[in-house]
């Protein structure tokens, strides 16, 4: 028994859809570690793993690679099928999801800017967003998985995969 | 091509724009002009009253050649981050060995009881220094969620009651006059003039003063402080 799910392995026979998938990931990686503080470019390259940033490390790693998978198989579709991207407001929403939560709103300069900009309720706002931060990434997860899907489902329903 | 085709490169080409960005999001070790448009002389004026301000708690050796400035919020997460994985380091690496020595200044930005929270650690600093920073320790590795009343007037005063040999008398009506909330707001304004948006930041400068400081802004680990604080050494073991 093949454990790959047959839509799986249709678009990653394709090595381009792989290094799509790749480069997708990477630099969704690279973004939401960026905005963990786990990465810093300057004055020198360096990326740390404090005690306290493991969980959400886990989860970035996890956002990434299904950012990954997924876009690259939306654009399989697309191009294969011709067929309008159906999972696009869950894409969208675990996409987004995924980067606010990973802002540290609270410290960051995002986070400043929504302090100055809407004052007390700002505050709150960006208190609320740290707070909930792991809960935030992990519906994210939640959503890209249905989007994913989704995607398996319309890829094995439907009579694109000959 | 398709409409959804475009549509999804555009996608990936936002993706990997925000990707290249994100390599400038932390990257403000960069010339003061550049950087904050300040004026070289206000520059050596802010610097000057920094250096000279005897208010601000200071940890090390006051005639090390690298001073570190760093602004944080005790109410900050990545401040907290900062103090428990970074300092350590650069406490033993730098300032132990009176290579540098660091000045601490508030940037209450966080929350309705930072504010709160720093003039008590002001308060706890005007009975000695050691004590700001055995309360400064306190206060991040006791760090609750941001206004959940874990700095209330009340948890303040127990955490300082943990500090032996202070007067809490003393600090209770420095507490309760705000004795230090001006000093607090000071600090914050020379935050600002700097430009900072983010907690905690930093200045690395040579102690004389000269207008050569470099900047970091966020929880950096410890190499980023190392290179510049290096180079800064080097630079002078070099005259």
């Amino acid at each position: 028994m093949n454990l790959i799910p047959f839509s799986f392995r249709t678009v990653f026979s394709n090595i381009l859809y792989i290094l799509i998938a790749i480069t997708i990931a990477v630099s969704f990686w690279i973004l939401l570690n960026t905005f963990d503080k786990l990465l810093f470019f300057s004055p020198v390259w360096t990326f740390y793993l404090p005690e306290d940033a493991v969980l959400g490390f886990i989860l970035t790693n996890i956002s990434s690679i299904l950012f990954g998978i997924l876009l690259s198989m939306n654009i399989y579709i697309i191009k294969t099928a011709k067929l309008k991207v159906s999972n696009k407001s869950s894409l969208f929403s675990g996409t987004t999801l995924g980067i606010i939560s990973s802002t540290c709103a609270s410290c960051s300069s995002i986070g400043f800017a929504i302090i100055s900009t809407l004052g007390g309720t700002g505050i709150a706002i960006s208190n609320f967003l740290e707070m909930y931060a792991i809960p935030l990434r992990i519906v994210s997860i939640l959503i890209l998985v249905y989007a994913l899907y989704l995607i398996h489902i319309k890829l094995t329903k439907s009579c694109i995969i000959k | 091509m398709s409409k959804s085709f475009r549509i999804s490169i555009l996608l990936l080409f936002i993706v990997v724009v925000l990707s290249l960005l994100s390599l400038n999001y932390n990257t403000l070790s960069v010339n003061a002009q550049e950087n904050n448009e300040i004026h070289n002389d206000e520059l050596k004026f802010l610097i000057y009253s920094i250096i000279n301000n005897t208010n601000s708690p200071t940890l090390g050796n006051s005639d090390a050649p690298i001073t570190i400035i760093d602004f944080s919020d005790f109410q900050c997460f990545m401040c907290a981050r900062y103090v428990k994985n970074t300092e350590p380091i650069i406490n033993e690496t730098y300032i132990q060995t009176g290579k540098a020595k660091l000045v601490f200044k508030h940037f209450p930005i966080r929350g309705f009881d930072s504010m709160g929270a720093s003039i008590a650690a002001q308060c706890i600093n005007d009975q000695g220094q050691s004590k700001f920073w055995k309360f400064h320790n306190i206060l991040y590795h006791n760090q609750g969620p941001i206004d959940s009343g874990w700095v209330s007037k009340e948890n303040l005063k127990n955490f300082a009651s943990q500090i032996s040999g202070l007067d809490m008398d003393r600090f209770v009506n420095c507490l309760e006059s705000e004795k230090y909330k001006e000093h607090v707001q000071s600090d914050l304004e020379l935050a600002k003039k700097f430009k900072f948006t983010e907690s905690p930041s930093f200045v690395i400068l040579n102690s004389s003063g000269e207008t050569d400081p470099e900047y970091l802004s966020g929880a950096h680990p410890f190499p980023s402080f190392a290179s510049i604080i290096d180079k800064k050494l080097q630079k002078l073991d070099n005259r």
